[in-house]
């Protein structure tokens, strides 16, 4: 079993070559790479021996896992994790207890400094970290240890990526992104709440193929799929374009589809790839379904504003400080109307009637 | 001989408001006025980019009015504004500025630059800084009754001289009329078949009208200057003989800056509204033209084009009525190119065709008009501005271009459909 390829695995469970090469194409323009490269994905894909991969899930909810593995049907995305050794996954292994934290401390041991490290959920470093414990080890704690030999983490899900919702104020656990405590390692962030499936298996694909990141952006994200706006890539884009916009959920120009952006949609400051390769198998996506984007692929979203005040209102209410200097602004521009206009009529006062005899010196 | 840099800066301190405040605040230094200056494209030079006339103006305001310009003065990084300045700017207030407005139309933060530079010239006059030409005009306006000099005998011999030609009576000091017409000296003694015009079709239209004895002179050299003293006196003497013959409404003659003194200007200026209404020539005119009191008939078949008048329809907003009244009275009337509230000044209004020193420049600057009308090939230009009419006539004089100029209310008259019971 152990020395199956991926190729065989799948076509174990009924994939034929066929398909297999459609999905290595469809992931490789997915990854912007020029279709020379199909060639490539699918021969290294093909070849890969069950790369070894630890999943560990901190404060998270599950929806990640839920997205990459429980389509309705069984997907070339999901047969990719069942083909690789996920050697640790506590929602989807069989073992549980001591013996699924066995198997994780064996997997490390047996593939020390290769094994792909895969993260969902934040880390909450609050009061030691006692708010999310796993086996009566702390996330910080299993987090270090097993990020220290891995070749590259993916943190997968906005909560891993950015903190995402503990991390959302008061934040009472102290959640943190993986990126905050792990800096000597490669890390790319695949955020998205959940994140799309097949953005993910692309990622996977990538570093399988190349063994090496994907182009990055300055928040870690994948360029391929984090390049563009949800905005710029979205079919309602031309309503925008016109200034037609839906002011209700039920109003006619909402029927007609017409954009979202009053309604609070958060497409235009939100990179993702939700507009192109769409959810659910390409049958629609948030937009499409008539709700506007909440921006979850993007920092602190949870934060950013009410998902229905549209992008152009501001955030936050006034706070303490902002208030003072307004007083204080407010202050000082009396105070200069006060003088500005004293000056004035100081300058009324000494004003000389001007006659013809006073037009030349 | 009292004119000093003190009184002119106090002049500065005195205009300065809201909006003067808000436009220097708002400039974003694009240089966009300077292309809609026909002093900067036609010679090139940027010290005729219209906001840059200013600077005087706006130091004093940086200076006086704001906190870090008034930091900046205590701590002595900045100098006051001197009388050589002063001295230097003359010319780019004075002699480079139409006060045509085509500055304030392109600014994209809307700052009106034409206003400013009016207020301007309210410091620039109190410190002795104003061209001869124009303190001259202002004090025979003073003085005499008019910037040319036209005193009330000369009007009456042109008054003879229109009855004769025309055959009507042209009423003076009609009591209760209801509209009392005014005059440019300009057209009192260059054209003065506008008066004519007037009374013909006047007559044909049954309109009840007068000329004052004591203000006939629309023209008002104060707002030219910038000195709102002079100005008021000015707009005073027609505000007093129109309330005093108890007439319903002013007209407003072919003058464009007229309009501005006395449609815009004056009920500031004297501090209360009018008993009356200002109306233009040209708004009366198709006001008679749609009400059907004014009938024409036949049409030039000459191609003819419209010099707009920047005070009459860029500044005063008469745009559509001049293009309906051609329209009754040509049959190939052409547009010129940027023509409405976007057309290019003659390039002597605002006081530069009263100004000797600026008449090379203006002459220069005729050349956007030349190339306007080169383009259109036309021999005819009606226009509806004396001043812009005789600063036309001497740009095609200096130009030998072969270009009639003619007046539009004259022009309609010359339309009128004779009525055999109105003989």
């Amino acid at each position: 079993m152990a020395d199956e390829t991926l190729l065989d695995i799948l076509k174990r469970r009924g994939i034929s070559r066929r398909s297999f090469l459609q999905f290595c194409a469809a992931t490789t323009s997915l990854l912007a790479l020029p279709p020379s490269m199909a060639a490539v994905v699918a021969e290294s894909l093909g070849k890969v021996r069950r790369p070894a991969v630890i999943w560990l899930s901190f404060q998270e909810c599950t929806g990640c896992t839920e997205s990459l593995t429980r389509a309705h049907s069984p997907s070339i995305e999901s047969l990719i994790f069942d083909a690789i050794s996920l050697d640790y996954h506590h929602t989807l292994q069989a073992a549980s207890g001591h013996a699924a934290e066995e198997a994780r401390e064996q997997s490390m041991k047996a593939d020390w400094g290769n094994y792909l490290l895969i993260v969902d959920g934040s880390i909450p470093l609050k009061d030691g970290g006692v708010y999310s414990t796993i086996a009566g080890i702390s996330n910080l704690q299993m987090l270090e240890e097993a990020a220290a030999g891995a070749a590259a983490i993916v943190a997968v899900g906005t909560c891993a990526a950015f903190g995402g919702l503990p991390h959302a104020r008061p934040n009472p656990t102290g959640a943190v992104a993986v990126s905050d405590i792990i800096k000597d390692k490669p890390i790319i962030n695949v955020p998205g709440c959940p994140p799309v499936p097949a953005v993910m298996v692309g990622v996977l694909a990538h570093y399988l193929t190349f063994g090496s990141l994907p182009d990055l952006d300055a928040l870690g994200r994948p360029r391929a799929f984090y390049g563009e706006s949800i905005h710029d890539r979205c079919y309602r884009r031309p309503f925008y374009d016109q200034g037609k916009f839906a002011k209700t959920f039920d109003d006619a120009g909402a029927r007609d589809g017409w954009c979202l952006f009053e309604l609070g949609c958060k497409g235009p400051t939100t990179h993702n790839a939700c507009a192109t390769t769409k959810w659910n198998g390409g049958t629609s996506w948030p937009v499409q379904s008539g709700h506007g984007c909440i921006g979850c692929s993007e920092p602190d979203f949870w934060d950013a504003g009410g998902f229905y005040k549209a992008l152009s209102t501001p955030v936050d209410s006034v706070t303490g400080a902002a208030t003072a200097a307004l007083a204080v602004g407010a202050a000082a521009g009396v105070a200069i109307g006060i003088a500005n206009r004293q000056r004035k009529a100081r300058a009324r006062a000494e004003h000389q009637t001007v006659t013809i005899a006073d037009l030349e010196k | 001989m009292s004119a000093s840099l003190q009184k002119g800066l106090n002049a500065f301190r005195e205009v300065m408001d809201a909006p003067i405040a808000s436009f220097f605040s708002s400039c974003v230094h694009c240089g966009m006025c300077a292309d809609a200056c026909l002093f900067y494209t036609e010679t090139g030079d940027p010290k005729y980019t219209p906001i840059h006339k200013l600077e005087p103006l706006r130091r004093v305001w940086q200076q006086e009015y704001t906190l870090t310009g008034r930091l900046g003065r205590m701590l002595g990084l900045s100098q006051p504004v001197s009388d050589d300045e002063l001295a230097a700017w003359s010319e780019l207030v004075y002699d480079s500025c139409t006060l045509c407005g085509r500055c304030s139309m392109v600014c994209p933060v809307g700052n009106d630059i034409t206003y400013m530079v009016r207020k301007m010239r309210e410091g620039m006059s109190a410190a002795g800084h104003a061209p001869e030409g124009i303190i001259g005009a202002t004090k025979r306006t003073i003085e005499l009754g008019s910037p040319m000099g036209v005193k009330l005998q000369a009007l009456q011999a042109q008054i003879r001289g229109q009855e004769a030609e025309t055959g009507l009576t042209i009423p003076v000091d009609v009591q209760g009329a209801d509209y009392m017409a005014l005059l440019s000296s300009m057209e009192i003694i260059n054209f003065p078949e506008y008066l004519g015009a007037l009374a013909r079709i006047f007559h044909q239209a049954g309109v009840s009208w007068t000329l004052s004895s004591e203000a006939f002179e629309a023209t008002n050299s104060g707002i030219q200057i910038g000195a709102s003293d002079i100005a008021r006196e000015i707009v005073a003497r027609i505000v007093t003989a129109a309330e005093k013959l108890q007439v319903k409404n002013v007209i407003s003659p072919e003058c464009g800056h007229a309009f501005t003194a006395l449609r815009w200007e004056g009920p500031n200026l004297i501090g209360r509204p009018y008993k009356f209404n200002v109306i233009h020539i040209l708004e009366l005119l198709d006001e008679l033209r749609s009400s059907g009191r004014l009938k024409t008939s036949g049409k030039e078949d000459a191609a003819l084009t419209f010099h707009d008048p920047c005070q009459i329809v860029r500044r005063g907003g008469v745009v559509q009525q001049p293009r309906v009244l051609l329209g009754a009275v040509a049959s190939d009337f052409r547009e010129m190119p940027d023509h409405g509230v976007m057309n290019w000044c003659c390039g002597g209004g605002g006081g530069v065709s009263a100004n000797e020193r600026a008449e090379h420049l203006r002459l220069t600057s005729f050349k956007r008009k030349k190339s306007q009308l080169d383009e259109l090939g036309v021999q005819t230009m009606v226009t509806a501005c004396a001043n812009c009419r005789i600063v036309l006539e001497e740009g095609l004089e200096h130009y030998n271009m072969n270009v009639k100029v003619v007046g539009l209310t004259e022009l309609v008259a010359e339309h009128l459909v004779e009525q055999e019971s109105a003989k």
